[in-house]
């Protein structure tokens, strides 16, 4: 009787079809049903990941935003204004100019007039209200000077500022370090984020290894006899990677969506000072980072998986 | 004929002790032999040598062609379904009925496999070793003798080279244990090499088989069918 069963032969049709369900079964299916089995421990994989995402998105849109307003201070920081006396005669003004643009160091000179300095005053943060707090305009007229080496910027400060053209009490827009200041700044930001963000990493990652290995030690009968009936190497660990997936998936999910919808609320209810405090993140920035947030999920989700199945699952 | 199962000089040690010490033996297609020995004398390493769970220390362990010596963790499970293992414990998933059990062992072991034919030759397999009506029985409904017969016909549903048991009747009474043994006999008939590692004195001395006798990971003897040996280890383990 028994040796019908081992001799017997069987018809393999639909061969492509048969072996796409029973993977989708055995793999994909199983894995899901296994993560909803065991929700209770992904929970905390779930939240701490969660969490590490999301504050990864926002702080990777601030990081962006610092990065753009570093480049935009670093315009400014090589671009000085020589501030004009209220008297000085233009020809007082006119050989500063030659003498500027005559300077190797220089890139180029513009003049701005008393009343174009007050325009551009009223599209700068906090100074609208001093623009108008007077009748009479408070700003000077000016040669913006561009300098090529952000270097040279204080030797042809100390060239300009005693000419006899250039106001004596506030000569020039220079001020020693400040762009070193916000450089450091921005710098100490970043170092401390990264260190931030790579702590919480390892926690998200952690937890989510110890997940995949309680959800191991759960089915550890199946995966026994999986083993022993010849089940290939792939479709053992296959499920678990999948679990962790899944968890990063769904945490980079939300956290991409909170962080895209954080972004956009930034947007549209700051707008202009929005703008000019965390410049160049758009809806599309917001939405490449929301895909950033989801992908990095996806990733650490099933690598800190495949690590604890490979740890924790003998072959 | 080619060998099914064939052990060159093995040895296994687990850090400083010898679980197997140069051990050589080979099994034939159909044949079916009891493997004997008090606790410890290195049964259950040699049918893990058998199954590549571990590896030996020296020494080769040929599967139906395979070198399980020297193969590597990815393609163990290319050996595995050339053999088909029953446990003491019958290691069945408790949430599955017995023909979904039977079923799972063919399908995870063989995706090429189809609901179908799964089901199909996991009743036959069931029918075979006379559970063909408690298809959808779950394991907790099922007696333990009953049980070990769905473990079996797993075993057998992927149509294996080679069996190997590792006490297969351990948690058996006698009258079942002797309904599996006609049945691992039924089994060994049909060309499957099978090879049961068993405390069961009864069963060892009245079926007359051969017996491959360990003590303290030594082949101290191997008796061919047909001849009963003292077994004195019996007695005292």
């Amino acid at each position: 009787m028994v040796g019908v069963i081992l001799k017997g032969r069987f018809p393999r049709r639909r061969l492509f079809q048969v072996v796409v369900t029973n993977v989708f079964r055995y793999l994909f299916r199983g894995a899901a049903r296994n993560w909803l089995r065991n929700l209770g421990s992904a929970a905390p994989a779930l939240s701490s990941m969660t969490l590490l995402l999301l504050l990864s998105g926002v702080v990777g849109l601030i990081g962006f935003a610092l990065h753009n307003l570093e480049q935009v201070e670093s315009a400014q920081a090589s671009l000085l204004h020589v501030y004009m006396r209220d008297d000085a005669k233009a020809a007082d003004v006119n050989a500063l100019w030659d003498r500027l643009t005559s300077d190797g160091r220089v890139a180029s000179v513009s003049y701005t007039t008393r009343a174009e300095a007050l325009a551009r005053a009223k599209h700068l943060p906090g100074l609208p209200q001093l623009a108008e707090a007077t009748d009479s305009n408070p700003f000077p007229a000016s040669l913006d000077v561009r300098v090529k080496n952000i270097n040279d910027v204080a030797a042809v400060d100390q060239a300009v500022r005693y000419d006899i053209a250039v106001d004596p009490v506030y000569p020039t827009s220079y001020d020693r370090g400040a762009y070193q200041r916000i450089q450091a700044v921005l710098f100490g930001a970043a170092v401390a984020g990264f260190a931030f963000l790579v702590l919480l990493g390892f926690v998200a990652v952690t937890v989510t290894m110890n997940s995949i290995r309680a959800a191991i030690h759960s089915r550890r009968d199946e995966v026994t006899i999986m083993q022993l009936v010849g089940a290939p190497r792939w479709m053992v660990r296959g499920p678990f990677v999948i679990e962790g997936a899944i968890t990063g998936a769904l945490s980079g999910a939300v956290a991409g969506l909170i962080t895209f919808g954080l972004a956009v609320a930034g947007i549209s209810a700051g707008s202009a000072s929005f703008a000019q405090f965390a410049p160049g993140v758009t809806i599309t920035v917001a939405a490449a980072a929301a895909a950033i947030v989801f992908a990095t999920g996806l990733g650490l989700g099933s690598g800190s998986s495949l690590v604890s199945v490979r740890r924790h699952l003998e072959s | 004929m080619p060998q099914i199962l064939e052990l060159n000089a093995v040895s296994r040690a687990y850090g400083s002790r010898l679980a197997l010490d140069d051990v050589s033996l080979a099994l034939e297609p159909g044949e079916l032999a009891f493997l004997v020995g008090p606790s410890g004398a290195g049964k259950s390493t040699l049918l893990k040598l058998i199954n590549r769970e571990i590896r030996p220390t020296s020494g080769e362990v040929w599967v139906d062609g395979m070198a399980a010596h020297t193969m590597k963790a990815s393609r163990v499970s290319e050996l595995r379904r050339r053999v088909g293992v029953v446990f003491q414990d019958f290691k069945l998933l408790p949430r599955l009925t017995a023909k979904e059990n039977v079923a799972f062992g063919l399908q995870v072991g063989d995706l090429r496999v189809s609901d179908d034919e799964a089901a199909e030759r996991a009743l036959d397999a069931l029918d075979a070793v006379g559970l063909g009506d408690r298809g959808d029985s779950f394991p907790h409904q099922l007696s333990g003798g009953q049980q070990q017969r769905v473990a079996l016909a797993r075993a057998v549903v992927a149509q294996p080279s080679l069996l190997i048991a590792d006490e297969p009747t351990g948690n058996l009474d006698v009258e079942t244990s002797w309904e599996m043994m006609d049945l691992f006999a039924d089994i060994a008939a049909s060309g499957t090499a099978v090879l049961i590692a068993t405390h069961n004195v009864e069963i060892v001395r009245r079926l007359q088989r051969r017996v491959i006798t360990l003590v303290q990971g030594r082949l101290v003897r191997d008796q061919p069918a047909g001849l009963t040996g003292r077994m004195a280890w019996l007695a005292s383990s």
